[in-house]
Protein backbone atom coordinates (compact mmCIF):
# COMPACT_ATOMS: atom_id res chain seq x y z
CA UNK A 1 0.00 0.00 0.00
CA UNK A 2 1.34 3.53 -0.73
CA UNK A 3 0.52 6.73 0.81
CA UNK A 4 0.01 9.78 -0.64
CA UNK A 5 -0.52 13.36 0.74
CA UNK A 6 -3.19 15.27 -0.52
CA UNK A 7 -5.06 18.67 0.34
CA UNK A 8 -8.55 19.65 0.25
CA UNK A 9 -7.86 22.65 -1.07
CA UNK A 10 -11.11 24.15 0.35
CA UNK A 11 -9.93 24.52 3.19
CA UNK A 12 -6.03 25.37 2.88
CA UNK A 13 -5.02 28.86 3.84
CA UNK A 14 -1.76 28.75 3.06
CA UNK A 15 -0.10 28.68 6.34
CA UNK A 16 2.81 26.74 5.66
CA UNK A 17 2.99 24.53 8.24
CA UNK A 18 3.18 21.35 6.69
CA UNK A 19 6.18 22.83 4.34
CA UNK A 20 7.61 23.97 7.51
CA UNK A 21 7.73 20.18 8.99
CA UNK A 22 8.23 18.65 5.74
CA UNK A 23 11.09 20.63 4.07
CA UNK A 24 12.35 17.61 1.80
CA UNK A 25 8.59 17.06 0.84
CA UNK A 26 6.43 20.06 0.31
CA UNK A 27 7.46 23.32 -0.74
CA UNK A 28 5.33 26.74 -1.76
CA UNK A 29 4.26 28.54 -3.98
CA UNK A 30 4.44 31.94 -4.90
CA UNK A 31 1.44 32.58 -2.81
CA UNK A 32 2.54 30.73 -0.07
CA UNK A 33 0.08 27.82 -0.62
CA UNK A 34 1.65 24.11 -0.42
CA UNK A 35 3.49 22.33 -3.81
CA UNK A 36 3.16 18.13 -3.17
CA UNK A 37 5.68 15.82 -3.95
CA UNK A 38 4.79 13.79 -7.04
CA UNK A 39 5.81 10.77 -5.61
CA UNK A 40 4.56 8.57 -2.64
CA UNK A 41 5.17 9.08 0.90
CA UNK A 42 8.35 6.52 1.71
CA UNK A 43 8.27 4.79 4.73
CA UNK A 44 10.81 6.30 6.56
CA UNK A 45 8.70 9.93 6.31
CA UNK A 46 6.04 8.37 7.17
CA UNK A 47 5.62 9.23 10.65
CA UNK A 48 6.97 12.82 9.99
CA UNK A 49 3.76 13.48 7.19
CA UNK A 50 1.60 11.65 9.74
CA UNK A 51 2.66 14.58 12.45
CA UNK A 52 1.95 17.23 9.87
CA UNK A 53 -1.23 16.02 8.91
CA UNK A 54 -2.23 16.21 12.61
CA UNK A 55 -0.85 20.21 13.07
CA UNK A 56 -2.30 21.67 9.69
CA UNK A 57 -4.35 23.96 11.84
CA UNK A 58 -6.77 23.91 8.72
CA UNK A 59 -7.53 20.62 8.74
CA UNK A 60 -6.94 21.04 5.25
CA UNK A 61 -3.66 18.03 4.65
CA UNK A 62 -4.34 14.58 4.59
CA UNK A 63 -2.42 11.19 3.97
CA UNK A 64 -4.38 9.09 1.51
CA UNK A 65 -3.40 4.97 1.33
CA UNK A 66 -4.17 3.13 -2.00
CA UNK B 1 -20.24 44.20 -31.85
CA UNK B 2 -20.52 41.46 -30.15
CA UNK B 3 -20.95 38.37 -31.88
CA UNK B 4 -23.61 36.30 -29.69
CA UNK B 5 -25.04 32.82 -29.74
CA UNK B 6 -28.63 32.82 -31.06
CA UNK B 7 -30.89 32.48 -28.05
CA UNK B 8 -33.37 30.88 -29.57
CA UNK B 9 -34.10 27.41 -31.57
CA UNK B 10 -31.14 27.88 -33.72
CA UNK B 11 -31.06 24.50 -35.28
CA UNK B 12 -29.57 22.74 -37.79
CA UNK B 13 -28.64 19.10 -38.50
CA UNK B 14 -26.35 16.78 -40.57
CA UNK B 15 -28.39 14.27 -41.32
CA UNK B 16 -31.19 12.94 -39.99
CA UNK B 17 -32.39 14.54 -36.96
CA UNK B 18 -32.86 12.65 -34.12
CA UNK B 19 -33.02 14.68 -30.88
CA UNK B 20 -33.97 17.78 -32.82
CA UNK B 21 -36.50 15.61 -34.64
CA UNK B 22 -39.45 17.56 -35.39
CA UNK B 23 -38.00 20.82 -34.17
CA UNK B 24 -37.80 21.98 -38.22
CA UNK B 25 -41.94 21.83 -37.96
CA UNK B 26 -42.87 22.70 -34.50
CA UNK B 27 -40.80 25.54 -32.00
CA UNK B 28 -41.65 23.02 -28.91
CA UNK B 29 -42.94 19.48 -29.09
CA UNK B 30 -45.67 19.28 -26.51
CA UNK B 31 -46.66 15.91 -25.62
CA UNK B 32 -48.88 15.17 -28.58
CA UNK B 33 -46.58 16.71 -30.64
CA UNK B 34 -43.56 14.46 -28.83
CA UNK B 35 -45.37 11.31 -29.19
CA UNK B 36 -46.06 11.91 -32.91
CA UNK B 37 -42.87 12.30 -33.58
CA UNK B 38 -40.70 10.21 -31.66
CA UNK B 39 -44.08 7.53 -30.87
CA UNK B 40 -44.01 5.50 -27.24
CA UNK B 41 -41.48 5.12 -25.19
CA UNK B 42 -41.10 1.35 -24.89
CA UNK B 43 -40.74 0.01 -21.19
CA UNK B 44 -37.59 -1.56 -19.85
CA UNK B 45 -36.11 -2.68 -17.07
CA UNK B 46 -32.23 -3.01 -15.60
CA UNK B 47 -31.02 -5.49 -17.34
CA UNK B 48 -32.30 -4.41 -20.57
CA UNK B 49 -31.19 -1.12 -20.25
CA UNK B 50 -27.91 -1.47 -19.24
CA UNK B 51 -27.41 -3.61 -22.26
CA UNK B 52 -29.03 -1.11 -24.50
CA UNK B 53 -27.09 1.61 -22.95
CA UNK B 54 -23.76 -0.97 -23.59
CA UNK B 55 -24.52 -2.07 -26.98
CA UNK B 56 -24.27 2.08 -28.26
CA UNK B 57 -21.55 2.84 -26.15
CA UNK B 58 -23.13 5.79 -25.15
CA UNK B 59 -21.02 8.27 -23.79
CA UNK B 60 -21.76 11.23 -21.17
CA UNK B 61 -22.50 14.54 -22.77
CA UNK B 62 -21.52 16.90 -20.14
CA UNK B 63 -18.18 17.10 -21.62
CA UNK B 64 -16.28 14.29 -19.80
CA UNK B 65 -17.20 11.48 -21.81
CA UNK B 66 -17.66 9.12 -18.91
CA UNK B 67 -19.16 5.58 -20.35
CA UNK B 68 -23.13 5.87 -18.54
CA UNK B 69 -22.86 1.78 -18.76
CA UNK B 70 -20.46 2.35 -15.79
CA UNK B 71 -22.76 5.00 -14.23
CA UNK B 72 -25.55 2.61 -13.83
CA UNK B 73 -23.65 -0.25 -13.34
CA UNK B 74 -21.73 1.12 -10.29
CA UNK B 75 -25.60 1.94 -8.26
CA UNK B 76 -25.61 -0.27 -5.38
CA UNK B 77 -29.06 -0.25 -5.22
CA UNK B 78 -31.76 1.80 -6.26
CA UNK B 79 -31.22 5.26 -6.54
CA UNK B 80 -31.90 7.66 -4.41
CA UNK B 81 -32.32 10.23 -6.70
CA UNK B 82 -31.98 10.65 -10.40
CA UNK B 83 -30.37 14.11 -11.77
CA UNK B 84 -30.60 15.28 -14.67
CA UNK B 85 -27.51 18.29 -15.29
CA UNK B 86 -29.18 20.40 -17.28
CA UNK B 87 -27.40 23.24 -15.81
CA UNK B 88 -24.95 24.42 -18.70
CA UNK B 89 -22.65 26.55 -17.38
CA UNK B 90 -20.32 25.94 -19.97
CA UNK B 91 -20.93 29.87 -21.02
CA UNK B 92 -20.79 29.27 -24.92
CA UNK B 93 -23.03 26.10 -24.89
CA UNK B 94 -26.76 26.14 -25.79
CA UNK B 95 -27.37 22.81 -26.91
CA UNK B 96 -29.10 21.94 -23.48
CA UNK B 97 -30.94 24.91 -23.32
CA UNK B 98 -32.12 24.20 -26.79
CA UNK B 99 -33.09 20.64 -25.78
CA UNK B 100 -35.15 21.17 -22.60
CA UNK B 101 -36.61 24.61 -23.71
CA UNK B 102 -37.84 23.08 -27.53
CA UNK B 103 -38.24 19.40 -27.12
CA UNK B 104 -38.40 19.08 -23.10
CA UNK B 105 -40.30 15.54 -22.94
CA UNK B 106 -37.20 13.59 -24.47
CA UNK B 107 -34.55 14.12 -21.11
CA UNK B 108 -37.95 13.73 -19.35
CA UNK B 109 -38.39 10.16 -20.92
CA UNK B 110 -34.77 9.10 -20.55
CA UNK B 111 -34.62 10.10 -17.07
CA UNK B 112 -37.80 8.58 -15.81
CA UNK B 113 -37.04 5.10 -18.05
CA UNK B 114 -33.48 4.87 -16.33
CA UNK B 115 -35.31 5.80 -12.41
CA UNK B 116 -37.99 2.96 -13.13
CA UNK B 117 -35.41 0.73 -14.57
CA UNK B 118 -33.13 1.37 -11.80
CA UNK B 119 -35.93 1.23 -9.29
CA UNK B 120 -35.49 5.03 -8.44
CA UNK B 121 -38.46 7.00 -7.59
CA UNK B 122 -37.03 10.48 -7.42
CA UNK B 123 -35.74 12.64 -10.89
CA UNK B 124 -34.83 16.26 -10.26
CA UNK B 125 -33.76 18.47 -13.44
CA UNK B 126 -31.08 20.83 -12.07
CA UNK B 127 -31.13 23.54 -14.63
CA UNK B 128 -30.56 27.52 -14.72
CA UNK B 129 -31.63 28.98 -17.89
CA UNK B 130 -35.52 30.48 -16.44
CA UNK B 131 -37.14 29.47 -20.26
CA UNK B 132 -35.78 25.87 -20.21
CA UNK B 133 -37.41 25.34 -16.31
CA UNK B 134 -40.81 26.79 -17.43
CA UNK B 135 -40.64 24.32 -20.60
CA UNK B 136 -40.22 22.17 -18.37
CA UNK B 137 -42.44 22.32 -15.49
CA UNK B 138 -45.18 22.83 -18.17
CA UNK B 139 -43.91 18.96 -20.15
CA UNK B 140 -44.25 17.62 -16.96
CA UNK B 141 -47.50 19.00 -15.84
CA UNK B 142 -48.58 17.11 -19.24
CA UNK B 143 -47.43 13.10 -18.54
CA UNK B 144 -48.49 11.06 -15.71
CA UNK B 145 -45.30 9.54 -15.08
CA UNK B 146 -44.53 6.64 -12.41
CA UNK B 147 -41.81 9.08 -10.79
CA UNK B 148 -41.72 12.07 -8.74
CA UNK B 149 -40.47 15.07 -11.09
CA UNK B 150 -38.83 18.37 -9.69
CA UNK B 151 -37.13 21.06 -11.58
CA UNK B 152 -34.65 22.91 -9.55
CA UNK B 153 -33.46 26.32 -10.56
CA UNK B 154 -29.39 26.34 -9.81
CA UNK B 155 -27.05 29.39 -9.48
CA UNK B 156 -25.08 30.06 -12.95
CA UNK B 157 -21.50 30.23 -12.94
CA UNK B 158 -19.07 28.12 -14.62
CA UNK B 159 -17.76 25.94 -11.46
CA UNK B 160 -21.82 25.57 -10.71
CA UNK B 161 -22.58 23.56 -13.16
CA UNK B 162 -19.87 20.63 -12.11
CA UNK B 163 -21.64 17.63 -11.16
CA UNK B 164 -20.09 17.54 -7.50
CA UNK B 165 -21.66 21.19 -7.49
CA UNK B 166 -25.21 20.33 -8.87
CA UNK B 167 -25.64 17.23 -6.58
CA UNK B 168 -24.55 19.85 -3.52
CA UNK B 169 -27.12 22.09 -5.15
CA UNK B 170 -30.13 20.54 -5.50
CA UNK B 171 -29.44 19.40 -1.82
CA UNK B 172 -30.02 22.92 -0.87
CA UNK B 173 -26.22 23.79 -0.63
CA UNK B 174 -24.08 26.09 -2.24
CA UNK B 175 -23.45 25.62 -6.17
CA UNK B 176 -19.67 24.87 -5.33
CA UNK B 177 -17.57 22.07 -5.61
CA UNK B 178 -16.71 20.36 -2.36
CA UNK B 179 -13.53 19.86 -1.28
CA UNK B 180 -13.45 16.33 -0.14
CA UNK B 181 -12.83 13.94 -3.04
CA UNK B 182 -16.01 11.88 -3.93
CA UNK B 183 -16.18 8.95 -6.74
CA UNK B 184 -18.85 10.01 -8.81
CA UNK B 185 -20.15 6.75 -9.08
CA UNK B 186 -19.85 5.56 -5.69
CA UNK B 187 -23.27 7.40 -4.39
CA UNK B 188 -26.89 6.58 -4.50
CA UNK B 189 -27.83 9.36 -6.37
CA UNK B 190 -27.12 9.22 -10.87
CA UNK B 191 -26.23 12.01 -12.22
CA UNK B 192 -25.91 12.62 -15.96
CA UNK B 193 -26.17 15.44 -18.13
CA UNK B 194 -29.50 16.23 -20.15
CA UNK B 195 -27.99 15.49 -23.64
CA UNK B 196 -27.26 11.80 -22.11
CA UNK B 197 -30.76 11.00 -20.22
CA UNK B 198 -32.09 12.39 -24.22
CA UNK B 199 -30.13 9.42 -26.08
CA UNK B 200 -31.37 6.98 -23.95
CA UNK B 201 -35.02 8.03 -24.65
CA UNK B 202 -33.96 7.88 -28.50
CA UNK B 203 -32.28 4.36 -28.07
CA UNK B 204 -34.86 2.86 -26.28
CA UNK B 205 -37.32 3.82 -29.49
CA UNK B 206 -34.70 2.70 -32.10
CA UNK B 207 -33.17 -0.62 -30.06
CA UNK B 208 -29.52 -0.77 -30.42
CA UNK B 209 -29.73 -1.96 -34.24
CA UNK B 210 -31.20 0.86 -35.41
CA UNK B 211 -29.58 3.94 -33.31
CA UNK B 212 -26.40 1.98 -35.05
CA UNK B 213 -27.47 3.08 -38.36
CA UNK B 214 -25.47 6.62 -38.42
CA UNK B 215 -22.30 7.48 -36.36
CA UNK B 216 -19.19 5.71 -36.20
CA UNK B 217 -18.68 1.95 -35.40
CA UNK B 218 -16.76 2.84 -32.29
CA UNK B 219 -19.55 5.53 -30.98
CA UNK B 220 -22.36 5.26 -33.14
CA UNK B 221 -25.46 7.52 -32.94
CA UNK B 222 -25.65 11.60 -33.00
CA UNK B 223 -24.25 14.16 -30.79
CA UNK B 224 -25.60 17.65 -30.02
CA UNK B 225 -23.05 20.88 -30.58
CA UNK B 226 -22.70 24.49 -30.09
CA UNK B 227 -20.90 26.22 -32.91
CA UNK B 228 -20.29 29.86 -32.82
CA UNK B 229 -18.18 32.76 -32.88
CA UNK B 230 -17.19 33.79 -36.98
CA UNK B 231 -19.37 31.02 -39.09
CA UNK B 232 -22.66 32.64 -40.71
CA UNK B 233 -24.64 29.65 -38.87
CA UNK B 234 -24.24 29.66 -35.38
CA UNK B 235 -26.44 27.44 -33.51
CA UNK B 236 -26.99 23.86 -32.08
CA UNK B 237 -25.74 21.40 -34.36
CA UNK B 238 -27.12 17.63 -34.31
CA UNK B 239 -24.36 15.42 -36.12
CA UNK B 240 -23.75 11.78 -36.55
CA UNK B 241 -20.43 11.21 -34.40
CA UNK B 242 -17.20 10.22 -36.52
CA UNK B 243 -17.91 13.58 -38.73
CA UNK B 244 -14.96 15.33 -39.59
CA UNK B 245 -14.89 18.66 -37.54
CA UNK B 246 -14.22 20.13 -41.35
CA UNK B 247 -17.27 19.35 -42.64
CA UNK B 248 -19.25 20.55 -39.71
CA UNK B 249 -17.72 23.64 -39.73
CA UNK B 250 -17.82 24.24 -43.68
CA UNK B 251 -21.52 23.37 -42.77
CA UNK B 252 -21.42 26.13 -40.36
CA UNK B 253 -20.04 28.98 -42.46
CA UNK B 254 -17.20 29.22 -41.02
CA UNK B 255 -14.38 30.87 -43.23
CA UNK B 256 -11.88 27.99 -45.27
CA UNK B 257 -8.65 29.11 -43.30
CA UNK B 258 -9.65 29.94 -39.77
CA UNK B 259 -7.48 31.46 -37.80
CA UNK B 260 -8.14 29.39 -34.93
CA UNK B 261 -10.18 27.07 -33.61
CA UNK B 262 -11.31 26.25 -29.99
CA UNK B 263 -12.61 22.51 -29.13
CA UNK B 264 -14.58 21.97 -25.82
CA UNK B 265 -15.69 25.58 -25.20
CA UNK B 266 -13.36 27.58 -22.50
CA UNK B 267 -12.20 24.73 -20.78
CA UNK B 268 -10.67 23.14 -24.22
CA UNK B 269 -8.38 23.90 -26.49
CA UNK B 270 -7.32 26.43 -29.28
CA UNK B 271 -5.92 25.10 -32.36
CA UNK B 272 -4.63 26.45 -35.36
CA UNK B 273 -4.76 24.38 -38.02
CA UNK B 274 -8.13 22.71 -37.47
CA UNK B 275 -6.84 18.83 -36.33
CA UNK B 276 -7.77 16.08 -38.47
CA UNK B 277 -10.43 15.10 -35.75
CA UNK B 278 -13.75 13.20 -36.25
CA UNK B 279 -16.73 14.17 -33.87
CA UNK B 280 -16.16 11.93 -30.77
CA UNK B 281 -16.85 12.12 -27.02
CA UNK B 282 -14.46 8.80 -26.21
CA UNK B 283 -10.96 10.86 -25.62
CA UNK B 284 -12.98 13.97 -23.86
CA UNK B 285 -11.60 16.80 -26.22
CA UNK B 286 -14.89 17.71 -27.48
CA UNK B 287 -16.08 18.69 -24.28
CA UNK B 288 -19.61 19.54 -23.97
CA UNK B 289 -19.37 20.10 -27.95
CA UNK B 290 -18.66 23.64 -28.19
CA UNK B 291 -16.94 24.67 -31.05
CA UNK B 292 -15.82 28.03 -31.88
CA UNK B 293 -14.72 29.77 -34.88
CA UNK B 294 -11.82 33.05 -34.73
CA UNK B 295 -11.70 34.31 -38.28
CA UNK B 296 -8.42 37.00 -38.77
CA UNK B 297 -10.91 39.96 -38.75
CA UNK B 298 -10.67 40.15 -35.16
CA UNK B 299 -7.53 40.63 -32.38
CA UNK B 300 -7.01 37.04 -31.20
CA UNK B 301 -4.77 38.46 -28.35
CA UNK B 302 -7.39 40.53 -27.24
CA UNK B 303 -10.36 37.64 -26.88
CA UNK B 304 -8.04 35.94 -25.20
CA UNK B 305 -7.31 38.32 -22.92
CA UNK B 306 -10.90 38.80 -22.60
CA UNK B 307 -12.15 35.40 -21.89
CA UNK B 308 -9.12 34.64 -19.82
CA UNK B 309 -10.02 37.20 -17.31
CA UNK B 310 -13.66 36.27 -17.40
CA UNK B 311 -12.85 32.46 -16.17
CA UNK B 312 -10.60 34.61 -13.44
CA UNK B 313 -13.80 35.93 -12.00
CA UNK B 314 -15.86 32.55 -12.74
CA UNK B 315 -13.54 30.69 -9.58
CA UNK B 316 -15.56 30.16 -6.47
CA UNK B 317 -12.27 31.70 -4.52
CA UNK B 318 -12.42 28.73 -2.40
CA UNK B 319 -9.21 27.31 -3.75
CA UNK B 320 -6.00 29.58 -2.53
CA UNK B 321 -3.92 28.46 -5.65
CA UNK B 322 -6.94 29.25 -8.36
CA UNK B 323 -8.26 31.95 -6.50
CA UNK B 324 -4.74 33.89 -6.84
CA UNK B 325 -3.35 31.79 -10.02
CA UNK B 326 -6.08 32.99 -12.28
CA UNK B 327 -6.07 36.10 -11.61
CA UNK B 328 -1.99 36.10 -12.02
CA UNK B 329 -2.29 34.40 -15.56
CA UNK B 330 -4.85 36.84 -16.49
CA UNK B 331 -2.17 39.58 -16.11
CA UNK B 332 0.43 37.66 -17.94
CA UNK B 333 -1.90 37.52 -20.86
CA UNK B 334 -3.33 41.89 -20.34
CA UNK B 335 0.84 42.21 -20.38
CA UNK B 336 0.91 40.12 -23.79
CA UNK B 337 -2.02 42.43 -24.69
CA UNK B 338 0.11 45.50 -24.61
CA UNK B 339 3.12 44.59 -25.64
CA UNK B 340 5.16 43.43 -22.49
CA UNK B 341 6.57 40.11 -21.70
CA UNK B 342 4.87 37.71 -19.44
CA UNK B 343 7.48 35.28 -18.63
CA UNK B 344 5.11 33.91 -15.16
CA UNK B 345 2.74 32.71 -17.90
CA UNK B 346 3.75 29.14 -18.29
CA UNK B 347 4.46 28.74 -14.66
CA UNK B 348 1.52 30.17 -13.53
CA UNK B 349 -0.94 27.59 -15.85
CA UNK B 350 1.49 24.75 -14.66
CA UNK B 351 0.81 26.25 -10.72
CA UNK B 352 -3.04 25.97 -10.69
CA UNK B 353 -3.29 22.41 -12.63
CA UNK B 354 -4.51 20.15 -10.48
CA UNK B 355 -4.19 22.14 -7.67
CA UNK B 356 -8.27 22.58 -7.03
CA UNK B 357 -11.64 20.69 -5.60
CA UNK B 358 -12.68 21.22 -9.06
CA UNK B 359 -11.34 21.30 -12.46
CA UNK B 360 -11.98 24.76 -13.43
CA UNK B 361 -8.37 26.05 -13.03
CA UNK B 362 -7.38 23.10 -14.87
CA UNK B 363 -9.55 23.73 -17.99
CA UNK B 364 -8.99 28.01 -17.97
CA UNK B 365 -4.68 26.78 -18.08
CA UNK B 366 -5.29 24.41 -20.89
CA UNK B 367 -7.61 27.11 -22.83
CA UNK B 368 -4.65 29.89 -21.90
CA UNK B 369 -1.43 27.48 -22.62
CA UNK B 370 -3.25 26.05 -25.92
CA UNK B 371 -4.03 29.62 -27.04
CA UNK B 372 0.05 30.97 -26.08
CA UNK B 373 1.01 28.20 -28.51
CA UNK B 374 -1.21 29.18 -31.49
CA UNK B 375 -0.82 32.61 -31.09
CA UNK B 376 3.17 33.23 -31.31
CA UNK B 377 3.00 35.37 -34.16
CA UNK B 378 0.46 37.69 -33.13
CA UNK B 379 2.25 37.94 -29.70
CA UNK B 380 5.20 38.89 -32.01
CA UNK B 381 2.81 41.51 -33.58
CA UNK B 382 1.88 43.35 -30.15
CA UNK B 383 5.24 43.32 -28.74
CA UNK B 384 5.83 45.40 -32.02
CA UNK B 385 3.09 47.87 -32.15
CA UNK B 386 -0.01 45.46 -32.39
CA UNK B 387 -1.53 43.27 -34.53
CA UNK B 388 -3.76 46.51 -36.06
CA UNK B 389 -7.31 44.81 -35.85
CA UNK B 390 -10.01 45.20 -33.18
CA UNK B 391 -11.18 43.16 -30.67
CA UNK B 392 -14.43 41.88 -32.13
CA UNK B 393 -15.77 39.80 -29.58
CA UNK B 394 -16.44 36.52 -31.18
CA UNK B 395 -16.10 34.73 -28.23
CA UNK B 396 -18.91 35.91 -25.93
CA UNK B 397 -18.76 36.25 -22.56
CA UNK B 398 -21.55 36.81 -20.60
CA UNK B 399 -22.69 40.06 -18.98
Amino acid sequence: MTHRLDIDWTRCAGHGLCAELLPGQIIRDEWGFPVLPERPVAPGELAGARRAVALCPALALRLEHR
Amino acid sequence: MTATLAPSADTWTIGAPRLLAGLDRFETLDLPRHLATHGALPPTDRDRLIGLVDAIALAGRGGAGFPFAAKLRALAGPPREVIVNGSESEPASRKDRTLLRHTPHLALDGAVAVATAMGGRHVTIAVHDPAAALALRRAIAERRDPVRIRVERVAGGFVGGEARAVRRAVRGGPAIPPGRRVHLTDQATLLANAETFAQVAVALRLGPHRFRDTGSSAEPGTTLLTVGGAVTRPGVVEAPLGTPLGIVLSAAGSAPQPRAVIIGGYHGSWHAPLPHLRLSHADGRLGAGVVLVLDGSTCALGELARVTAWLAAQSAGQCGPCRFGLPALADDVAALLVGLPAPGAVRHAHAVTGRGACRHPDGAARFVTSALAVLGDEIERHRFGGCGRPMLGQLAVPA
